[in-house]
């Protein structure tokens, strides 16, 4: 049996909702953070899922592209996130509240 | 190089089954980036040729970068102030130097355009659409690779006075502008969504350490990252709707798609519908319009100035240049679904910068909000779909560079050391303490407020007339109207720095008590300010004190600063008179309407 | 499915017509599972029934890389971990994109080459960088990186704190500052040089 190519969309589609869900509910933000990085894996899903759709290996070259830039984007936010907080305990969003709004 | 990777895996992947008996042709790729004409084997090998020239001022901002860390990895540390600063001026202006050849190579590559449609077509094919299909070599892409040099140029002399005055000098600033310049000239010229992405993401990324930048202040390191985590939400979202798109079209190439969807009618097209509407909110974000806006005032108040200058100047242009490039190229056959969000959007923009904006009392939140409002303007030469419109949104981009990039120097430089005095009383009795610096200001201010004889004007009399020209009388209605709202906080500022109160309360040294102040702003307002006095403040004294004192701050006008104010101011109001931009914006736009 | 062993007793078949899938050939895979789970739960079972208990405050105490905790886990660390982990990434990244390189390499020839040799200086003047600022310097002594101007109190050396040497342990001594050792540092640098 094998299984039809939109139940992977829905699935790229779910994780994509939980990962902008959780990013605007969680407070941590590290967690905030691994909610991006679903959020990206899911949109690699959809490419890989829409190249073998399409019978294009576009779509798989554009998830090797999307890779880097994720790794990229982690380094260069893990060290902000390292910059801000490294006195504190815990990393949460409550504590930056210094620019209202 | 998706192209090309690509090809070569697909074909490699059908070797086995040819036959090598024949004579073996040198597979090759042609500078046009079109599909490899023979067989790939182990016998003999790709000739790829990249036209190098489509990307030189990429190539020049990258190599000086790298020249850049290079340097600074052998000097010492501390070494001559204001090297690096002096290098990167240098890199831009190279740059600047390269995409004006760009120019002139175009213009011989359209005088050699032969007859017939699809000949021309062809033609164009294989000379403009470059490196593996990825970057297109027009004139809307040297435009920005120009607006991106010059703001290279004006942001490393700003930069220089600022980074000494604080005590951050060092390389690591003006790696980072060139590196988001490349990105934002990489966006302006991507022919596909995947490269857009790319230069997105690096430029994306280095403004978000230079937001960060300033080490000591809370609110550097905040505005750093809530731009990275609002900007990493936006990116992730544009590129989910990069892979919807690619899923309706079968293609990220902004030809390929147009062709795809000018050629069929999706049936059931709500996998298009959505990804457009991804796309255009990722890069609404970017740009900053309305229902995405709130990132924009925390982060050009707590970035550095110049970097918060940089950022308003050549992260939008780069924006609108995406944005342009997705719904006018890509899915221009798909008008009808997008011009209605635009316009929303555009109106939301004008009204929302306009108004919230005279609200604020931090000069960085001030100007973060107006240039929400100068964006709204942009939009609306986008919704006009229009050759018109986009040489509009072109104009209006490229000059409003110099006026915001001149206004935050200003605005570092009165600033104080670790930006002490952010607020509009720093700006107060300006006209009789530096009377040439107010008088900068006071043309930045107009400009935006779009006065006759300056840039700023033209730019808004072409976006709307664009919007008329294509039958949007109320969206232009309305963003006369938010000119008109807009010129009343553009005035005010103008008006503290010409007041005359200002010398009432200058003779009284270092006040401090509310009591007497407020009393003094009773006497000393005359009719002039006393429009302004409603300001709603939770603390009456302590608002009109802040807005009395005068900043006790160190304001040197560095040289490098200067050089820079002086071209702003100059370009604002030549180009205001009499503008060949407009022309150079129409010409950038000529690829558009052939496809 | 021409090859599917002849189990008669596990014949079962699922689907019909052009589709049928022998759920026997799974069973290797079932079998490994079991396995897996058997092996990791026996090794910690076993070492718990087995090995000897002689619990003391260095083993019970939770790891940090040599670094002993007195007080609870730091929260603030040196930073070198993570310069060292972004570098590792950086350079993870860099590999990602020499794979389809060497898959093509021979049809890539010298344009291959040259271009993946221009990607790979790329990364290596950063990592000049990074290395001449002294990113990747191990141990206490700080040999290029200066530290800015207003470091106020903080400096690795203050933050790191040394070993206790066992006969300290004994003597129950403190957390041991870099402080009350001071290594000669280089001079700190001039504020920022007025114009």
């Amino acid at each position: 049996m094998t299984v039809p190519g939109a139940w992977y969309l829905v699935l790229a589609a779910v994780l994509f909702g939980l990962g902008a869900t959780g990013l605007l509910i969680r407070r941590n933000v590290l967690v905030m953070f691994m909610c991006v990085e679903l959020m990206l894996n899911a949109v690699n899903l959809t490419f890989v899922t829409f190249a073998r759709l399409l019978d294009d290996v576009g779509g798989q070259v554009s998830v090797l592209f999307v890779l880097v830039v994720a790794a990229a984007e982690v380094v260069v936010g893990l060290a902000i996130i390292v910059a801000m907080f490294r006195r504190r305990a815990a990393a949460t969003a409550d504590d930056i509240h210094v620019l209202r709004g | 190089m998706i192209g090309l990777l690509a090809d070569v895996v697909g074909r490699v992947s059908d070797q086995a089954t040819t036959s090598t008996t024949t004579i073996p042709v040198p597979c090759s790729i042609s500078s046009g980036g079109a599909k490899i004409t023979s067989v790939c084997s182990d016998t003999n090998s790709l000739h790829i040729s990249v036209a190098y020239r489509s990307i030189l001022p990429v190539l020049v901002l990258v190599i000086g970068a790298l020249a850049l860390l290079a340097i600074s990895a052998v000097l010492p540390k501390r070494s001559r102030p204001g090297l690096y600063a002096l290098l990167t001026v240098a890199i831009g202006g190279l740059a600047l130097i390269a995409s004006v050849w760009q120019w002139s190579d175009i213009g011989n590559i359209n005088a050699h355009v032969p007859a017939g449609a699809q000949a021309a077509l062809n033609y164009r094919l294989a000379h403009q659409l470059t490196i593996g299909q990825q970057v297109f070599y027009d004139r809307f892409s040297v435009l920005f690779m120009a607006l991106v040099s010059v703001a290279t140029i004006l942001g490393a002399m700003t930069t220089d006075s600022y980074l000494r005055r604080e005590g951050l000098d060092g390389v690591e600033a003006y790696v980072l502008m060139l590196m988001a310049g490349t990105g934002a000239m990489l966006m302006a010229a991507s022919a596909g969504l995947i490269m857009l992405f790319l230069g997105l993401e690096i430029m994306s990324i280095s403004l978000y350490v230079m937001a960060a930048y300033h080490r000591r202040r809370t609110q550097s390191g905040e505005a750093g990252l809530k731009y990275f985590v609002l900007g990493a939400f936006s990116s992730a979202i544009f590129l989910y709707g990069v892979a919807l798109v690619y899923g309706a079209t079968g293609s990220t190439q902004f030809l390929e798609m147009a062709n795809f969807l000018g050629a069929n009618s999706l049936s059931h097209n709500g996998i298009l519908l959505a990804g457009m509407a991804l796309l255009i909110v990722g890069l609404g974000f970017k740009v900053a319009a309305v229902p995405f806006h709130f990132w924009t005032p925390d982060v050009y108040q707590g970035s550095p100035t110049p970097f918060a200058g940089y950022m308003a100047a050549v992260a939008k242009a780069a924006g609108f240049a995406g944005l342009l490039r997705v719904l006018d190229m890509g899915l221009s056959t798909q008008q009808a679904n997008w011009r209605p969000a635009i316009w929303l959007m555009a109106v939301l923009t004008l009204l929302v910068g306009s108004v919230m904006a005279i609200a604020q009392r931090d000069l960085k939140r001030m100007l973060a909000y107006s240039s929400i409002s100068q964006a709204g303007y942009v939009l609306v030469g986008l919704q006009a779909a229009s050759s018109t419109g986009t040489a509009g949104a072109l104009f209006y981009l490229f000059t409003y560079t110099f006026i915001i990039m001149g206004t935050f120097a200003i605005i570092s430089i009165i600033q104080g050391r670790g930006e002490a005095r952010n607020d509009l009383g720093a700006v107060r009795g300006l006209a009789k303490r530096r009377p040439l610096l107010a008088a900068v200001l006071l043309v930045f201010l107009l400009a935006q407020a779009g006065v006759p004889f300056t840039t700023g004007f033209l730019a808004k009399f072409y976006v709307i007339q664009a919007a008329v020209q294509s039958g949007q009388y109320v969206l232009a209605i309305i963003a006369m109207l938010s000119a008109a709202i807009a010129a009343f906080f553009y005035l005010r500022v103008a008006l503290l720095m010409y007041g005359t109160e200002g010398e009432a309360v200058a003779g009284a040294p270092g006040v401090s008590g509310g009591a007497g102040v407020s009393g003094g702003a009773g006497a000393g307002d005359g009719s002039i300010l006393a429009g302004l006095q409603p300001i709603p403040s939770l603390d009456g004294a302590t608002a009109t004190a802040t807005l009395l004192d005068p900043p006790a701050v160190d304001e040197k006008v560095r040289l490098p600063v200067a050089v820079a104010l002086g071209i702003c101011a100059a370009f604002t109001i030549a180009a205001g008179l009499s503008s060949p931009m407009i022309d150079f914006a129409r010409h950038a736009t000529t690829l558009f309407n052939l496809k | 499915m021409d090859d599917a062993p002849f189990r008669p007793w596990l014949a079962v078949a699922v689907g019909g017509g052009s589709n049928i899938t022998y759920v026997e050939q799974y069973l290797p895979i079932l079998l490994l599972m079991v396995v897996v789970g058997a092996f990791a739960g026996g090794s910690v079972a076993g070492s718990r029934l087995l090995g000897p208990k002689r619990p003391t405050g260095a083993k019970e105490g939770p790891y940090e890389s040599g670094i002993a905790p007195r007080y609870g886990p730091a929260a603030r660390f040196p930073v070198r971990f993570y310069l060292v982990a972004m570098i590792f990434i950086i350079f993870d990244i860099e590999v990602v994109f020499l794979y389809p390189w060497a898959v093509m390499y021979r049809q890539l020839g010298v344009f291959g080459l040259s271009e993946m040799a221009a990607f790979a200086v790329v990364v290596f003047i950063a990592f000049a960088y990074m290395v001449s600022n002294g990113a990747l310097d191990w141990g206490p002594h700080q040999k290029r990186g200066v530290p800015a101007t207003d470091q106020l109190t903080r400096s690795t050396t203050s933050t790191v704190r040394r070993v206790p040497r066992p006969h300290e342990l004994l003597l129950g001594v403190g957390p041991i500052s870099m402080e009350d050792y001071p290594e000669p540092e280089e001079p700190a640098a001039q504020p920022a040089p007025s114009p």
